[in-house]
C-alpha cells in the first residue's frame, strides 16, 4: 500500500493576527507555525495502515521554506519520504491551484490512497482533497472517521461522519482520496529515534517550473475565485466584558448572573 | 444582471433542512436585487410531496430530479446530475447551505465544470453590477472578501445561521417541473452500505438548564477537572468542544456542535473554547452565554452576553468557591 499524506503548515491556533498593508495576507513576523490539526490525524491513520498492510507513506507539503518543519515532523513521526512544493509564485493560491500542483507532483507515483485533512485552519476551504480527486479522476470520501482496506487493496470501506451524530459507511474503489477528520485516532508523538532517522530521509523539492506550471496558472491569477481583501470582523452582539482581577471579574459575573440575567 | 439563481435544497427523512430554507430566503432576496429568476433544485427518490411543499411555501419553481439511485446521496450521482442541470439552466449563481453534503460534492462539481466554489459564506454585498461574498479564515478571526471570477455559474455555500434574517417570501409562481437525467453505470459504482445514528449515550444535554463547557484551553484531562467541579457546584451538566472528546478527556456524548449535540440551556458557560462555527451552531441559541477566554479576539465573544478576558485557571477556582457559597 502506497499512501500519500498532505500536510499543510498553518499558524498556531492561539495566534494573534495582524493583517498586512495590502490586506491580502497576515503579517507572519511574530507567528509560530504548526501542522494543521486534521492532517496529523491523517498521517497517523496512514502510518497505521502501513503497519498493518506494509508499503510506504509519503508526505507532501506546499509552502515556503518554513514548511520544512512540518515535513520533518512528518518524517519523524514515521513517514518514509517527502515532497516539498515550494515557489514564491504559489503565494495567494486557492484550493484549485494547490490541488493542481499536488496532482502534478505525484503523477506517475502510483499512490493507492491520498489522505488530506478535512480542512485547513487558516484558509478553511475544505476543498483541496476533493478537487485533487476530481483532477486525478479518482473517487473520494470526505470527513472520514474509519478506514478499512479490503479486497487485497482494491477497495476501502470508510466510515464518514455526517451531521448530528449520523454516520455513513461507504465502499469505494482505490486509488482514492480520503479527507480525514480529527478524532479518528490518537496520533503518536515523534520519538528521538524517529527524529534522528528523519534526517536521512529523502525530501524531493519541486518548483512551479518543475511541475510545468506557468505564472498564469498560479497564485491569484490562476485561482478560480477572487480573494480581494482581509479584514477583522465586526462584533454583532454586545458582550459585557467584566473587568478587574480574575477574582473581581468572577465575583461580578456571579452577581450579574443572579441579579441581572437571573439564571442562577 | 439578468439570469437565474439556483438554490439546492437538502433534505433528510422527508424534511428540508433549516439551512436550506435560509439559502432559499437569501436566494430570493438576491434574485430580486439582481433581477433574476429563482429556481429551487431538489434531488431524491420519492420527493413529489416535498417539492409541492417547497413550491407552495416559497411560490417559486421547483426543479425536481427524481431518480431511484438518489434515495441515498453519493457525490458521483449528484455531480453528474447537477453538472447537467448547470448546463441546461445556465444559472448565474448556484447557492446551497454549507453542509457536510456540500463539502463532499460541491468542490468536485465546480472543478468538473471548470469553476470555483466559495464555501461557508457569512455575508454578501450586492451592487447593480457586482456581487461579493465574505467568508471566515484563520479560525474565524479574520474575514475574507471574495469576488466572483471568470464565467458563471458561480458556486457558493452559506454558513448556517448567517443568513437567517432573510425569511422565505411567498412569491406568485409556484410550479414543480420534473427533469429526468439518467445515470450512467460508472457513477453508480459507489456503494452506501449503511447510515446509522451513533448510539445515544447516557448524556442528554438537550434538557440541561445550565451547561458548563470546556475546550482545549483547559490543557489536559487532569486540568479539565475544574470544569467538572464548577458543574457540580452549580448542579449543571458538562459540555465540551471537539478537541476535548477527540483527545479522550471526556466521552463523545459531551461534545456540543455540528457533529455533537445541539443545546439551548438557560445558561452556557464556555471556558477555554475559541468559538469555531462548528461549536457555535450547537450552543448559540442558549439564553445567556458566558465566555471565559484569555484571547479578547476569540470568536466566542461574538455570541457571548458576558465575557471575562482571562486565564481559566485563575477564574474557575474563584467561580467554584462562589458557587459553593451560593448553594449553601
Ligand atoms: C466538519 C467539522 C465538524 C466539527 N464539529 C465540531 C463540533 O461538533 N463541536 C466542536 O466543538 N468542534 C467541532 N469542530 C472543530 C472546530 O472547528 C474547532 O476546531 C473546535 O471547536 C475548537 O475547539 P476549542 O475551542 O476547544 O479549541 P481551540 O480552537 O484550540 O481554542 C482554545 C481556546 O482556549 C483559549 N485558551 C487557551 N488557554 C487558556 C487559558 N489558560 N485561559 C483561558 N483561555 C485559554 C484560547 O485563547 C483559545 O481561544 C468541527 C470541525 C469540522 C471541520
Ligand atoms: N499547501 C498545502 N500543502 C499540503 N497540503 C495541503 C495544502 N493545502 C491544503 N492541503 C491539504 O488539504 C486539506 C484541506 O485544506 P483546505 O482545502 O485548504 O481546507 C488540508 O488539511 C491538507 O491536508
Amino acid at each position: 500500500m502506497k499512501i500519500l499524506v498532505c500536510l499543510k503548515q498553518v499558524p498556531e491556533k492561539d495566534s494573534r493576527y495582524k493583517i498586512d498593508d495590502l490586506a491580502t495576507w497576515i503579517r507572519e513576523d511574530d507567528l509560530v507555525f504548526e501542522t494543521n490539526e486534521s492532517d496529523v490525524y491523517a498521517l497517523e491513520e496512514a502510518l497505521r495502515l502501513k503497519e498493518k498492510l506494509g508499503g510506504e507513506v509519503g508526505v507532501l507539503s506546499l509552502g515556503e521554506e518554513r514548511a520544512l518543519k512540518t515535513i520533518k515532523s512528518g518524517l519523524a513521526m514515521g513517514a518514509d519520504r517527502a515532497f516539498h512544493l515550494s515557489d514564491p509564485a504559489f503565494q495567494g493560491s486557492d484550493a484549485f491551484v494547490v490541488a493542481t500542483a499536488i496532482a502534478r507532483a505525484i503523477s506517475g507515483q502510483n499512490f493507492d490512497i491520498i489522505f488530506t485533512g478535512v480542512q485547513s485552519e487558516d484558509m478553511a476551504f475544505a476543498q483541496t482533497g476533493t478537487i485533487l480527486a476530481q483532477l486525478l479522476g479518482w473517487p473520494h470520501a470526505t470527513i472520514v472517521m474509519e478506514v478499512n482496506v479490503s479486497e487485497g487493496g482494491k477497495k476501502a470501506r470508510v466510515k464518514r461522519e455526517l451531521e448530528s451524530n449520523l454516520f455513513e459507511v461507504v465502499e469505494i474503489s482505490l486509488p482514492a482520496v480520503l479527507t480525514i477528520q480529527s478524532g479518528i485516532n490518537q496520533p503518536r508523538y515523534a520519538t528521538l529515534k524517529g527524529i534522528m532517522q528523519a534526517k536521512k530521509k529523502e525530501i524531493r523539492r519541486f518548483s512551479a517550473q518543475d511541475l510545468g506550471l506557468e505564472s498564469s496558472q498560479l497564485g491569484k491569477t490562476g485561482s478560480m475565485v477572487d480573494h480581494q481583501k482581509m479584514f477583522f470582523p465586526e462584533k454583532k452582539k454586545k458582550t459585557v466584558i467584566l473587568e478587574g482581577t480574575p477574582e473581581e471579574a468572577a465575583r461580578t459575573l456571579m452577581e450579574r448572573l443572579r441579579k441581572e440575567a437571573k439564571v442562577l | 444582471m439578468p439570469g437565474k439563481t439556483l438554490v439546492l435544497a437538502e433534505h433528510r427523512a422527508g424534511k428540508i433542512k433549516s439551512i436550506s430554507w435560509e439559502a432559499i430566503g437569501f436566494g430570493q432576496k438576491l434574485a430580486e436585487r439582481l433581477n433574476q429568476e429563482l429556481k429551487v433544485v431538489l434531488i431524491g427518490k420519492a420527493i413529489g410531496d416535498l417539492a409541492e411543499e417547497v413550491s407552495r411555501r416559497c411560490g417559486q419553481e421547483v426543479l425536481t430530479l427524481v431518480n431511484d439511485h438518489c434515495e441515498t446521496y453519493t457525490p458521483e450521482a449528484y455531480c453528474h446530475i447537477l453538472s447537467q442541470v448547470a448546463q441546461q439552466e445556465t444559472p448565474f449563481l448556484f447557492l446551497m447551505g454549507h453542509t457536510y453534503q456540500a463539502i463532499d460534492f460541491a468542490p468536485k462539481l465546480a472543478t468538473r465544470l471548470g469553476r470555483g466554489f466559495i464555501p461557508n459564506c457569512v455575508d454578501c454585498q450586492i451592487d447593480a453590477d457586482r456581487v461579493v461574498f465574505v467568508r471566515q479564515v484563520f479560525n474565524g478571526k479574520i474575514n475574507l472578501q471574495v469576488g466572483l471570477k471568470g464565467e458563471p455559474p458561480y458556486f457558493v455555500s452559506l454558513q448556517q445561521g448567517a443568513f437567517n434574517a432573510y425569511e422565505v417570501q411567498s412569491r406568485q409562481s409556484p410550479r414543480v417541473v420534473n427533469l429526468t437525467i439518467p445515470l450512467p453505470d460508472e457513477v453508480l459504482k459507489r456503494k452506501v452500505l449503511e447510515i446509522f445514528q451513533a448510539a445515544q449515550g447516557k448524556v442528554d444535554l438537550s434538557q440541561a438548564e445550565i451547561i458548563i463547557a470546556g475546550g482545549r484551553g483547559l490543557g489536559s484531562k487532569e486540568k479539565f477537572q475544574l470544569i467538572l467541579d464548577l458543574a457540580e457546584a452549580l448542579g449543571a451538566a458538562v459540555g465540551a468542544s471537539r478537541p476535548v472528546t477527540d483527545g479522550g478527556w471526556l466521552p463523545k456524548e459531551h461534545q456540543i456542535g455540528s457533529s455533537g449535540q445541539t443545546v439551548t440551556p438557560k445558561l452556557y458557560i464556555a471556558c477555554g473554547i475559541s468559538g469555531a462555527i462548528q461549536h457555535l451552531v450547537g450552543m448559540m441559541n442558549s439564553s445567556c452565554i458566558v465566555a471565559i477566554n484569555k484571547d479578547p479576539n476569540a470568536p466566542i465573544f461574538s455570541v457571548a452576553d458576558y465575557g471575562i478576558v482571562g486565564d481559566v485557571f485563575k477564574v474557575l477556582p474563584v467561580l467554584i468557591e462562589l458557587a459553593k457559597e451560593i448553594r449553601k
